[in-house]
């Protein structure tokens, strides 16, 4: 499965657009890391927690746009798009969106 | 101190109740509206294939969908936890299904065949009384094409 | 020009298709048990802490808040207060309190056959209890074990115990406030002390050594257990419900005997007839709530 985020595969030629895919997921970090990141809150610094949380999330997301993708009988994605967004305090909302397409 | 424990019971259950049952119709309506906008192509795609004669305008759908008591409840404790909030997992598809769909029949009753370069955006309507989520509000926008 | 089609997505990918109730199920146990397990820590700890407040202290809490101790008001109560007082400090005497520390004995009308250690050293005996005991030497086990929780410090550790948990559940649920006024506020407490099996097993281990050091030999430390072992369960549940099982205690003191005793029969001190006496019941009483 080949991503981008511009309109085509670079040296590849698109026979077949299959539309709009997406992947999102809602994860959250434990009691203890909401405590530490709080606590970086007053002191600055990059909240190594929250990071992780949000990259884990981003490749779930990713995988479930490629699942979709896969099922529909794509072989590419392009066009691809990320937003975040927080739902409750510690969790976040992490959806990929783009448009399945067939490689030569 | 019953009282309390009472109300909150009684909030869980019907939450769970109307919660559930919301979703299933929910579900079901959009499957049945899928079906019937199937016609209109839908793509994240800037580029138009050359396709003739043809004019477009902006067309956007959006819907904010609060979460019910029990999930939220649940969602509260997966909190402690950490990992995936599953019961927040369909509260978002719903949404974005909702909001694509809206736009798709905007784009329908503009007459066009195909909605192109879509975009969709999340953000959460959050910080209520206990400053966990109220609900989510779903934007998809695109450029509707149909032939002249 | 490309092909250009929206194939159908199969459903199910982003939503994860798991029974919400399960998951709640799941979060709700483990909370319950992280909640549990953190309670009973804070109560081990407040047990283990608490141990430290001086005994001077401990006694000064137990009379501001013990007004329900009766008094003798009698001569034959005053009578029997002194002579359980007196044994009371006999047996003390072999066992090694602090300096600081000292026993009270009150002596209850009240037919509940019980004893109980309190808060400050203060020990009530019922005269329930000495109506079922044959002699001086079954009251004597009674007594030792009871000025055993004072010296190991139980009521306190009780209370100690009692309080975090309380503590814990009412700030916990926001519930409860007025049963922690009433708790703290008035002597109540008495009756919800309890204390564990392996401090019952300690308190029963010291009144034999004890006795042993008192009268020279344990005969007759088990009647009191022999006793309440015939007894109907359902009476004595009060009482024994914390308590290790009467057979073990028996078997206990058994054992303990002959490790210790010289063979043959020993003399058995009898109850002094004007313990046996008994006058008009007086009102009841808080204590036996």
């Amino acid at each position: 499965m080949i991503l981008s985020n511009i309109e085509t595969i670079p040296g590849r030629t698109v026979v077949k657009h299959l539309g709009l895919v997406n992947g999102s997921t809602v994860r959250a970090k434990h009691a203890g890391r909401d405590i530490m990141a709080s606590l970086k809150n007053i002191f600055g610094g990059e909240l190594k927690g929250y990071t992780e949380l949000l990259q884990e999330s981003r490749e779930e997301a990713i995988s479930r746009m490629v699942e979709q993708a896969e099922s529909i009988g794509a072989n590419a994605v392009v066009n691809v798009r990320f937003s975040t967004s927080s739902i409750a305090a510690g969790a976040a909302e992490l959806f990929a969106y783009g448009t399945a397409v067939v490689l030569e | 101190m019953p009282i309390d424990l009472i109300v909150f019971l009684v909030l869980l259950a019907s939450g769970y109740i109307f919660g559930q049952a919301a979703e299933k119709r929910h579900y079901k309506s959009i499957f049945e509206r899928e079906k019937a906008l199937h016609g209109i192509l839908c793509s994240s795609e800037r580029h138009l294939p050359e396709m003739g004669n043809v004019e477009g305008t902006l067309v956007s759908g959006s819907v904010v969908i609060s979460i019910d008591y029990f999930k939220r409840f649940v969602a509260g404790l997966r909190n402690l936890f950490g990992g995936r909030i599953s019961a927040y997992e369909s509260l978002l598809d719903r949404a974005r299904r909702e909001a694509i769909l809206r736009m798709k029949a905007e784009a329908g009753a503009y007459g066009a065949s195909s909605v192109w370069n879509i975009r969709l955006e999340t953000s959460s309507i959050y910080k209520n009384t206990q400053g966990s989520i109220g609900s989510v509000e779903v934007l998809a926008y695109g450029t509707a094409i149909k032939f002249r | 020009m490309a092909l250009y089609e929206n194939p159908e997505i199969p459903e199910g990918i982003n939503v994860t298709a798991e029974h919400p109730l399960k998951d709640f199920v799941l979060l709700l146990l483990a909370a319950t048990g992280i909640l549990l397990a953190a309670v009973l820590a804070l109560s081990l700890l407040a047990g283990y802490l608490v141990r430290y407040v001086p005994f001077a202290q401990e006694q000064a809490l137990a009379s501001r808040l013990s007004t329900e101790f009766q008094r003798a008001n009698s001569d034959a109560s005053k009578q029997k207060q002194a002579y359980l007082q007196a044994l009371a400090n006999r047996l003390a005497a072999n066992m090694d309190l602090p300096k600081d520390m000292s026993i009270t004995v009150h002596y209850s009308t009240d037919k509940t056959v019980n004893a109980m250690a309190t808060l400050g050293g203060n020990i009530i005996i019922f005269q329930g209890l000495i109506d079922v005991l044959p002699n001086e030497n079954a009251l004597a086990m009674v007594m030792a074990h009871e000025i055993a929780h004072v010296r190991n410090r139980h009521p306190i550790v009780a209370l100690g115990r009692g309080f975090a948990v309380l503590l814990a559940i009412s700030s916990l649920t926001g519930v409860g406030d007025e049963l922690m006024q009433r708790w703290v506020s008035n002597m109540s407490m008495i009756t919800l002390f309890s204390f564990s099996r392996s401090q019952e097993h300690e308190a029963d281990v010291d009144a034999l050594q004890a006795l042993l050091k008192t009268y020279g030999h344990v005969e007759g430390a088990a009647a009191f257990f022999e006793y309440a072992a015939k007894q109907p369960r359902l009476e004595l549940t009060q009482l024994l419900s914390t308590h290790p099982g009467l057979e073990d205690r028996v078997a206990q003191i058994q054992q303990f005997a002959q490790e210790h005793d010289a063979a043959g029969k020993h003399e058995l001190r009898a109850l002094p007839d004007f313990i046996m006496l008994h006058e008009p019941q007086a009102p009841a009483t808080a204590t036996c709530d």
